[in-house]
């Protein structure tokens, strides 16, 4: 057995020699940004200078005193800053160059490293990980005022990849995201969090109610559906129906709703106002009477109409 | 044995810790002097002082913007920022002559402590040409105008016409919000936000008495105040979190009244009606967070677990404004509603093997309605008692879900993944007490260069129920043979693909993504009994030159459900298919510093909608409502002049068109039974010209300066 333990000794140590002889291979540069700006002097580049990541007093920030400046997140640059020969290519800064060297999980791990408070260790519950986003995909660290961060803006970035949520802000009636006065984060959590969910709040209904909370109740006459999941009657990001209901009454209360009497009749065209216009049918259809679909706290309340 | 065993343990840990230590290398910094840095001392801001001529009223062109009536109106916006060696500043104003303003300051000491501070107002537009009979006598009580003539139906509304007044529906939102963070190290943290939510206006409201209803127009007043306190305490590998949250909601009453326009003989009760308004309520919630992330295998594991209590006990209103009936005495005068909620989730992402991730979360959501359950007497149109006492039914659910999944890099190029999602729910009172569904996908994501990208998914999912109660069901009135949509049994297949292109060498970018999904309700007899769904959008954008672009998007989407209905209370004898299809576009162009000094954006869009409903009943032939549609075209040019470094100017010019066909609208003052507030379809547009003068103020320069 001695021989063993001797063998995964020997491979913990070549592990950590293998670990460290890494470290080795690149360097920093000689006199940090520096040596950066006195190539990179272009205006993209010196915007770091007009934003937080750029402030000579913060000790913990990429600029601060002892810290790496330009280095604490492109990497060791000594190899790219250096001098090659004619006709050789210059090696890639490590991290969010114009070829990057560094994995997309490495390059997201450089952002993560000061950004645990923030965005916390909930990105790995997320589906932006697994679908390969990076950070820099969404943001644009060197700028002043990063268009993500912007309520007017910050629908347009997410709409990069998010094509069917845009068609959807895009139709009849939705939520103001192309009016630049709401956005995604209002509702979504965009660096999921801990509690491994893409809402703002715990639930979705608890995300709705923070700006919808009349409908929280609880009511004495509560409507099943209202409690569990607005999504089951609501398409938050758009629909052609007024209210942004997944369907049009009263079909919407009839998928659910089949009582004797009107509750299961079947609404034709004979019901519009050119024929025998019908209370069940046009203005506000079920809820002309139904006002209270999302609960009733009043005592005679339990058919939800008053 | 055993203490080699554990000597071997040690090692192998000491390792796996010192391993990503040991590959992190000091560099020495002493000579890095950051003199070229142009750090920022200094303010600067910019102004933007114009006016704005709206061509003409619009609710739809007007929400969320402010710009619903017709005229000229002034504008102010503006942003500027200070910077100093340790402090960060910006402020924002953003349309101070709108409805739709907002104003903000935020920054802070970077790395110690950060603030923010911010109002904001949002319009909310419905209707400007809806009219009412009504006059809001007290804030709570709508009354019938003087002479009223009351019939049993609207055609015999005599004084109706001459009693119209315009009432526009739509409120006003506005949010204030402060809230900041302080570092007392880099390990500990504090946070702490308040804000507060106003919002008032008119909201149509249904008022029911019998068979015949009436569209009011309520007044609101709501209040919402939220506050979040939270402390951090973590580092590199881990941290742990406290987070306490308050909501606290406040209506301005509790019931709201108005007066029967409609006679009956004999007539109902008073002739005043009464509904309760949304009740008070308040929510406080207390969540603990904590992460770890191992140096082994790059596993991270997060947990959290929030418990959340919702208190409710407005006063109830009385069973009726009728005195001359005597209901039993209310059970209680107040709800005393109190619902314990409970979330609790763990997720552990790692890498057990080089080319491999797999994922595990667990999540349960409880709400535990501990509200008490009473008999209630209900009196219908404050006229007769129901004589059959009610229990209320304080729903609650738990729902648990599971969901494992795992990525596979089959070669540097093609990763394949896989996943399998389990949801339970059990529900309180209701047919369904307990429901499973369970999915399973796959996903294949292959890069066959750098530029082209290919990302399939597909997947199937089954919700099973454990059984129907047909007899609660029953109970309720329902048909027995109604399968709630949400409570049904339901099988779904669905597919995913999205294809990108951005050659390297070329200045363009496509996307294209596509979508079908599929469900079948088998077991559903009544109620919804099929749906399916398919959309396809594309991107396109092309880098034109370094200063010019041009983008386009375009999507088509189509959902489709089928349901049926029994109107003997039997079988199935009548069937409906619903069915949205849309289309929508967007473009744009950008050019900058045409001339050297003018920036052109140009922006346009439309949206398309259709909802075709057909109902098919014992009647011989389909009978097809007319096509529910929606057309909206949105079209925006900006210009931008620089005359110098800090004088400018800008011309805007927005053209808004939004029409609707909605038979639920249309010609709605003529049914019988309904007294509405006459909202009609919108056929709305609006050309919106504005100019605007920008200065800029101050002189935020380079400390230092560039070499």
């Amino acid at each position: 057995m001695k021989w063993i333990a001797v063998v995964i000794v020997a491979i913990a140590l070549v592990v950590v020699a293998m670990a460290s002889a890494d470290g080795q291979e690149t360097d920093y540069s000689r006199k940090g940004a520096d040596t950066c700006l006195s190539c990179h002097d272009d205006e993209v580049t010196l915007a770091i200078f007009k934003t937080v990541h750029a402030v000579p007093s913060d000790s913990s920030g990429p600029f601060g005193h002892g810290q790496l400046q330009c280095e604490s997140c492109h990497g060791p640059g000594d190899a790219h800053s250096g001098r090659v020969r004619r006709g050789e290519e210059r090696p890639a800064i490590p991290h969010f160059g114009s070829g990057p060297v560094a994995s997309l999980e490495d390059q997201n791990g450089i952002c993560l490293e000061c950004h645990k408070d923030d965005v916390g260790f909930g990105w790995h519950t997320g589906v932006h990980p697994s679908d390969e986003v990076a950070c820099a995909d969404c943001h644009v660290s060197h700028a002043p005022a990063d268009a993500v961060m912007q309520t007017s803006t910050q629908a347009e970035v997410c709409f990069d990849c998010h094509q069917r949520q845009r068609s959807e802000t895009m139709k009849a009636f939705s939520h103001p995201l192309l009016q630049g006065k709401m956005d995604c984060s209002g509702c979504h959590s965009a660096h999921s969090d801990e509690a491994a969910t893409a809402f703002a709040q715990q639930t979705l209904n608890a995300s709705c109610e923070q700006c919808h909370a009349e409908k929280r109740g609880p009511f004495l006459w509560e409507h099943a559906p209202v409690s569990e999941d607005c999504g089951l009657c609501h398409a938050p990001h758009g629909s052609n129906h007024a209210g942004m209901l997944t369907q049009r009454a009263p079909l919407l209360c009839q998928s659910c709703h089949s009582a004797s009497g009107h509750p299961s009749i079947a609404n034709t065209t004979d019901g519009l106002a050119a024929d025998l216009p019908s209370q069940y049918l046009l203005g506000q259809s079920c809820m002309n009477c139904h006002s209270q679909v999302h609960g009733s706290n009043h005592p005679s309340g339990s058919k939800l109409m008053r | 044995m055993k203490c080699k065993a554990n000597w071997l343990v040690v090692t192998l840990l000491a390792a796996a810790v010192l391993a990503p230590a040991a590959s992190s290398q000091a560099a020495d910094t002493s000579e890095w002097l950051c003199e070229y840095c142009p750090f920022e001392s200094g303010y600067t801001a910019d102004y933007s002082v114009g006016v704005t001529s709206v061509s003409e009223d619009s609710a739809y062109i007007g929400n969320a913007t402010g710009y619903d009536e017709e005229g000229v109106y002034a504008n102010l916006d503006g942003q500027g920022r200070y910077a100093n060696d340790s402090y960060r500043w910006r402020w924002r104003l953003e349309d101070l002559g709108l409805d739709s303003r907002a104003a903000e300051v935020r920054g802070g000491r970077p790395g110690k402590f950060d603030v923010r501070i911010a109002y904001r107002e949002l319009p909310r537009r419905r209707f400007d040409s809806t009219a009412t009979i009504f006059v809001q006598s007290t804030a709570d009580t709508l009354s019938l105008p003087p002479g009223w003539v009351a019939a049993a139906q609207t055609t015999g509304f005599t004084a109706l016409d001459a009693n119209l007044q315009n009432r526009a529906i739509g409120s006003d939102r506005r949010v204030f919000d402060i809230g900041g963070r302080y570092l007392r190290s880099e390990r500990l943290s504090f946070s702490a936000d308040y804000r507060r939510q106003e919002s008032d206006g008119l909201k149509i409201r249904g008022g029911s008495s019998f068979t015949s209803a009436s569209l009011l127009p309520m007044p609101f007043d709501y209040v919402t105040d939220e506050v979040d306190f939270g402390v951090r305490y973590g580092d590199a590998r881990g941290f742990v979190s406290l987070r306490w949250y308050l909501s606290d909601f406040e209506n301005g009453a509790a019931g709201f009244r108005w007066q029967q326009p409609f006679s009956f003989s004999p007539p109902l009760g008073t002739g005043t009606f009464e509904q309760a308004r949304a009740p008070d309520s308040r929510f406080q919630q207390l969540s603990l967070a904590t992460a770890y992330a191992f140096s082994a295998y790059g596993t991270v594991l997060s947990a959290s677990a929030s418990f959340g209590n919702i208190e409710q006990d407005t006063a109830f209103l009385a069973y009726t404004t009728n005195d001359n009936l005597s209901p039993e005495p209310l059970p209680r005068s107040a709800l005393n509603g109190d619902i314990d909620t409970t979330n609790i989730a763990i997720a552990l992402t790692s890498r057990p093997l080089d080319k491999t991730r797999v994922k595990l979360s667990y999540r349960f959501d409880e709400r535990d309605n501990k509200t008490a359950q009473d008999l209630w007497e209900r009196v219908i149109v404050d006229s007769v008692l129901s004589g059959d006492p009610e229990l209320n039914t304080p729903y609650g659910f738990e729902r648990a879900t599971l969901r494992l999944s795992a990525d596979y890099d089959l070669f540097a190029s093609l990763r394949l993944s896989g996943g399998y999602d389990r949801k339970e729910i059990d529900r309180d009172f209701q047919e369904v007490a307990s429901q499973t569904e369970e999915a399973g996908w796959g996903r294949l994501r292959w890069r066959p260069s750098a530029s082209v990208e290919i990302d399939v998914r597909g997947g199937t999912s089954q919700r099973d129920i454990d059984s129907y109660n047909e007899v609660f069901a029953a109970s309720l009135g329902e048909n027995p043979l109604l399968r709630k949509y949400n409570l049904a049994y339901r099988y779904r297949r669905y597919g995913d693909l999205r294809l990108s292109w951005s050659p390297a060498d070329l200045p363009v970018s496509v996307s294209l993504s596509g979508r079908v999904a599929d469900d079948e309700y088998t077991h559903s007899q009544l109620g919804i009994t099929a749906g399916d769904e398919f959309g396809v959008a594309a991107d396109f954008s092309w880098s034109v030159s370094e200063r010019s672009s041009f983008y386009l998007n375009a999507g088509v989407e189509s959902m489709q459900s089928q349901q049926s209905g029994s109107e003997q209370f039997a079988a199935a004898d009548w069937y409906a298919s619903h069915d949205d299809d849309f289309t929508t576009l967007g473009a744009g162009i950008r050019v900058r510093e045409i001339s050297g000094d003018v920036d052109l954006q140009l922006d346009y869009r439309r949206s398309d909608g259709t909802t075709k409903i057909d109902v098919d009943t014992a009647e011989p032939g389909t009978d097809r409502f007319p096509d529910l549609r929606s057309e909206l075209d949105y079209l925006r040019l900006r210009l931008n002049y620089r005359r110098s470094e800090r004088l400018g100017m800008s011309f805007d010019l927005r053209y808004q068109r939004f029409e609707t066909a909605d038979w639920s609208r249309l010609n709605v003052t003529t049914v019988p039974q309904l007294l509405s507030l006459g909202a009609s379809p919108y056929d709305d547009r609006s050309l919106i010209l504005g100019l605007g003068f920008h200065y800029r103020l101050g002189d935020l320069s380079p400390a230092v300066s560039q070499p």
